[in-house]
């Protein structure tokens, strides 16, 4: 593959994306993409890590020209391995992996071996242990064997073997591109993770201060998937099995992870949280409270301003859902509720708007569900759109997500004056109902109701539709909520104070 | 065709002495008829002719022939059969059976034409005195002979022993009814009821092979593709046969124990007989070593292997290696064992044993000490075997490369120290080779489960 990226010799801010900018679009790249865009003095760079180079197509945005530089790695691709050499390892590189794990174990602050900190560490043969002793040393089998003797309640020592291997192994691949990249006065990573623990080298490595900002939970995230995967193995037999407890590996893989992000954690002098609930959730994470600021996500509103006056007095009858057909988004709970709104107001649509490649067995179920409902004439499936056509054309926008940030989504669509019906999950009810005073002076800017429940979502759409004065408070509360707290502006002001701090 | 392991264990479900006697003496058939046979064969043709008209001379003349011709083909040879025992086993796992019977065929078409090319220059330049046809007959007799152990060590890698047994059964009895019906014949019609029968054991394995493994292509060269032979294992092939042959070759062609016999060719009278004898002694050594490896050792290597394929848990995969490396261990103990018993019997009753074959008690000494070696070679051969199941292919070159050298070195030395250290080359070269793969056996063994994990 050519790489046709810009490359510098050196950057500003180095961001650390880990599946998001510049080669999936979703609310986290275009946040990735209004940043770089909206520091346009700054020189930045980028590291994008994948997993495999063929589940991504060709990249969704125009790169900035104040991107200088961006490289690519994808960490699950057959990647090279150093050749197959036995050797014994060394003693004291294995010692301190050994006190790393302890550290896992029983974290305290400042317990963390120094010498791990630094990329080198994964990176020589002598002191330290490099991606050939990892793989190939007596002394890191020995290590396997003794944490599987005294940790792992699976039974099977190859499935333990290959998970510890393949969980592993990206470590060395960071560390590799954490010693050659070049230099930044600063490192930002947009997730824990691979980035974060990327980022957490980084910082060790070029003594660089490491910002984080996360828009979900990278762990909470994780363990969806983890949950979801089929390939993680469960060995024990129905005797051993205790349903009340998880997997083995899946706990080990959900543990890993965290430990990433507590090491990530703990190399950042700036820990951005999106909403209140995220703080919350990184504070029992292991993150200092001290480092903590939220910094909600802002928009342009004077570009959905115009689309107020676009739309017809009377709000027409039709919701829309924003976002991919995927199963977080629980559009099936959503196509029920329309199913109930139907029965009410025969004439309404319910818009699925937003691409359905990602998850097509999923999104082939919907669409029998429609047709199994008898809604083949009030259901759209749209594809992509853009809002700004989107909003003059709708009433509400819905969101029937189980799991949600701070969607960027429900920012637009407040700007045009659009009110949100949306689960209780996320900063959902921090955007509908506002925190703190002043911001709940403001009135509700829609509904909130429980997450997989299409009788509640109906009666709140409902209610909204069916009664104009409702409706009208409501997209005036989110017209001024959006223009009080979450312009574009007061984002970009706390941004540009945290990258003084860490340029100085 | 079921493997013999199968069939021994079956033997052995009775659970009883006389159904673990019944094991090891269809084992001992098994495993060692086939060289038993061709022994007695050759020693059977010369004294059915005795009698008769041929002069002694002429039957030492051609045991001596016979005897270059197999040692001779076996090296050639000793190329290729380990490498397409191989092969065979791959396309077996492989599910290729097709593949076997075209293959073999491209390989003898190789061999022919490889073997005739040594042969017919050698066969028709270095026996001037002789007639035209006992040239031809020698040169042909090598082809055939070549053939006849490429086939056999296809069929031995398929396990069916059974099979071969029989058709050496065949075989050399119908060379030895030809000798009888030829023996007016001189020279060349003993080569001739040679190179009969021998040519009846080739069709009869032909048979074999065509009926168990048919397939449409007559022909084909894939073994020759790249990886598909391993170099390392033709290499080892070699140097196996040569290394035994080595200490023989060596008293034939050393000034002091050999003579000219015919032609070019040499034998020695003190050495050969008792060499020969010695080989008879190794039956029960063999019958063990087929048990042990076949059956015991076999079924806690698959254990092994399973449990590591199929999630068993570390505690267990170390115990099934346990199991394993005890298994090696008694296996090869027990080679020891029985072949020291068959050592305490000739040394005790050698004597006796000569004077009833009509032997000079002479050759007694090197009789002894040939048991003793011939008894070591049984061990060697279980050793080899060890590391080829756990795919070591190095180090049984590595074996087998040290074995020609210290028998070619140990040997003349031996010869140059005097007639009463005559044999003790070839059992010191053994002893040697035996412990050095024994340290590397217990070191492997000791890193099995880090090289299978971590090294793959």
């Amino acid at each position: 593959m050519v790489d046709i990226f810009p490359k510098a010799k050196q950057v500003d801010v180095m961001l650390l994306l880990e599946g998001t900018f510049p080669y999936v679009s979703g609310g986290v790249s275009s946040w990735v993409h209004q940043i770089i865009k909206g520091f346009p003095d700054l020189d930045f760079g980028a590291v994008f890590i994948g997993s495999k180079a063929d589940e991504y197509g060709e990249i969704k945005y125009a790169l900035p020209p104040n991107l200088k530089h961006l490289q690519v790695h994808y960490l699950h691709d057959e990647h090279i391995t150093p050749p197959v050499a036995p050797c014994a390892g060394d003693p004291h590189g294995f010692e301190i992996l050994q006190r790393l794990h302890s550290w896992f174990a029983n974290p305290h602050p400042d317990g963390l071996p120094a010498e791990l900190k630094q990329a080198s560490f994964y990176l020589k043969a002598k002191g330290g242990v490099d991606y050939s002793q990892f793989l190939y040393a007596d002394r890191s089998w020995q290590y396997i064997c003794s944490l599987y003797r005294e940790r792992c309640t699976d039974p099977s020592f190859v499935d333990y073997f290959w998970t510890v291997r393949n969980m592993h192994a990206p470590i060395w691949q960071l560390a590799a591109i954490a010693g050659s990249l070049i230099p930044a006065r600063a490192y930002h990573t947009v997730s824990t993770g691979y980035a974060g623990f990327l980022g957490g080298l980084l910082h060790h490595h070029a003594e660089r201060p490491l910002i984080l900002s996360e828009h979900g939970i990278y762990t909470k995230e994780r363990r969806i998937d983890i949950f979801n995967n089929e390939w993680i193995q469960d060995n024990r037999n129905a005797m051993q099995r205790d349903p009340t407890e998880i997997s083995y590996f899946r706990d080990l893989w959900i543990r890993f992870f965290e430990t990433l992000g507590r090491f990530c954690y703990d190399a950042s002098g700036q820990i951005v949280s999106l909403y209140e609930g995220v703080r919350q959730r990184q504070i029992s994470d292991g993150a200092l409270p001290e480092k903590i600021s939220v910094v909600p996500n802002g928009i342009d509103v004077a570009r959905f301003a115009p689309l107020r006056t676009a739309r017809p007095a009377k709000p027409p009858k039709v919701l829309a859902l924003l976002g991919r057909v995927v199963p977080i988004k629980d559009v099936k709970t959503y196509i029920r509720a329309i199913r109930v709104l139907v029965n009410h107001i025969p004439e309404l649509e319910g818009w699925v708007v937003g691409p359905d490649g990602e998850d097509p067995e999923y999104a082939a179920e919907c669409r029998a569900l429609v047709l199994s409902l008898d809604l083949a004439d009030c259901v759209r499936f749209t594809g992509f759109m853009n809002p700004v056509d989107l909003f003059p054309q709708i009433g509400l926008l819905v969101l029937s997500s189980i799991s949600e940030g701070l969607p960027l989504v429900a920012l637009e669509g407040f700007a045009a004056g659009v009110p949100l019906v949306s689960t209780d999950v996320g900063a959902c009810r921090q955007l509908i109902e506002g925190v703190g005073e002043q911001d709940q002076a403001l009135g509700v800017a829609g509904a909130v109701v429980p997450i997989n429940n299409p009788q509640a979502l109906a009666v709140a759409c409902l209610s909204l539709l069916q009664n104009q004065q409702a409706w009208d408070q409501a997209s005036q509360a989110a017209i001024t909520r959006v223009e009080t707290f979450y312009t574009q502006q007061q984002m970009f002001a706390r941004y540009h104070a945290l990258y003084q701090e860490a340029l100085s | 065709m079921a493997g013999i392991g199968f069939e021994l264990r079956k033997l052995m479900k009775g659970d009883s002495y006389s159904s673990l006697l019944m094991a090891y003496a269809y084992a001992g058939i098994i495993s060692s008829g086939p060289w038993v046979l061709s022994i007695i064969a050759v020693l059977l043709i010369g004294l059915i002719s005795l009698p008769v008209v041929i002069p002694a001379l002429l039957v030492s003349k051609f045991q001596t022939v016979v005897t270059y011709l197999i040692a001779f083909s076996l090296i050639l040879t000793g190329l290729v059969q380990l490498s397409f025992t191989r092969y065979s086993a791959d396309r077996i796992f492989e599910k290729e059976h097709y593949r076997l019977l075209p293959n073999l065929n491209g390989l003898l078409l190789v061999v022919i034409v490889v073997s005739g090319l040594f042969s017919y220059p050698i066969g028709l330049l270095a026996f001037p005195q002789q007639s035209l046809f006992f040239r031809l007959l020698f040169a042909a007799t090598f082809v055939v002979l070549c053939c006849v152990w490429v086939t056999a060590i296809l069929l031995s890698g398929l396990k069916a022993y059974k099979a071969i047994l029989v058709n050496f059964a065949l075989g050399y009895g119908s060379a030895l009814l030809l000798a009888f019906l030829l023996r007016h014949g001189n020279l060349e019609g003993l080569l001739l009821a040679f190179l009969a029968g021998q040519f009846i054991l080739l069709l009869g394995m032909f048979w074999v092979v065509f009926r168990g493994y048919p397939s449409r292509i007559f022909i084909e060269f894939d073994f020759m593709g790249s990886g598909r032979m391993y170099r390392s294992l033709m290499l080892t092939g070699l140097f196996y046969n040569l290394g035994i042959w080595m200490d023989k070759f060596i008293f034939w062609i050393h000034p002091v124990t050999g003579s000219n016999v015919i032609g070019p060719l040499r034998a020695s009278l003190v050495y050969d007989l008792p060499v020969f004898l010695a080989y008879l002694a190794i039956i029960p050594g063999m019958a063990v070593f087929l048990v042990r490896i076949e059956t015991d050792f076999v079924e806690f290597y698959d254990r092994f292997y399973d449990a590591v394929r199929e999630g068993g848990s570390l505690s267990y995969i170390q115990e099934m290696k346990d199991e394993m490396v005890r298994v090696a261990r008694e296996g090869l103990y027990d080679i020891v064992k029985i072949q020291a018993i068959a050592t305490i019997v000739v040394i005790v009753a050698g004597r006796k044993l000569l004077q009833w074959a009509g032997i000079s008690e002479i050759h007694l000494p090197l009789l002894s000490i040939q048991v003793v070696a011939t008894g070591f070679q049984v061990v060697l051969l279980g050793l080899l075997n060890i590391f080829f199941y756990l795919d070591k292919r190095n180090r049984v070159l590595l074996l087998t490369a040290l074995f020609t050298v210290l028998n070619l070195g140990l040997t003349l030395l031996s010869i140059w120290m005097g007639p009463y250290y005559y044999g003790y080359g070839f059992a010191l070269a053994l002893m040697v080779t035996i412990a050095i793969g024994m340290a590397l056996l217990d070191y492997d063994l000791g890193k099995l489960e880090y090289e299978t994990f971590m090294l793959q």
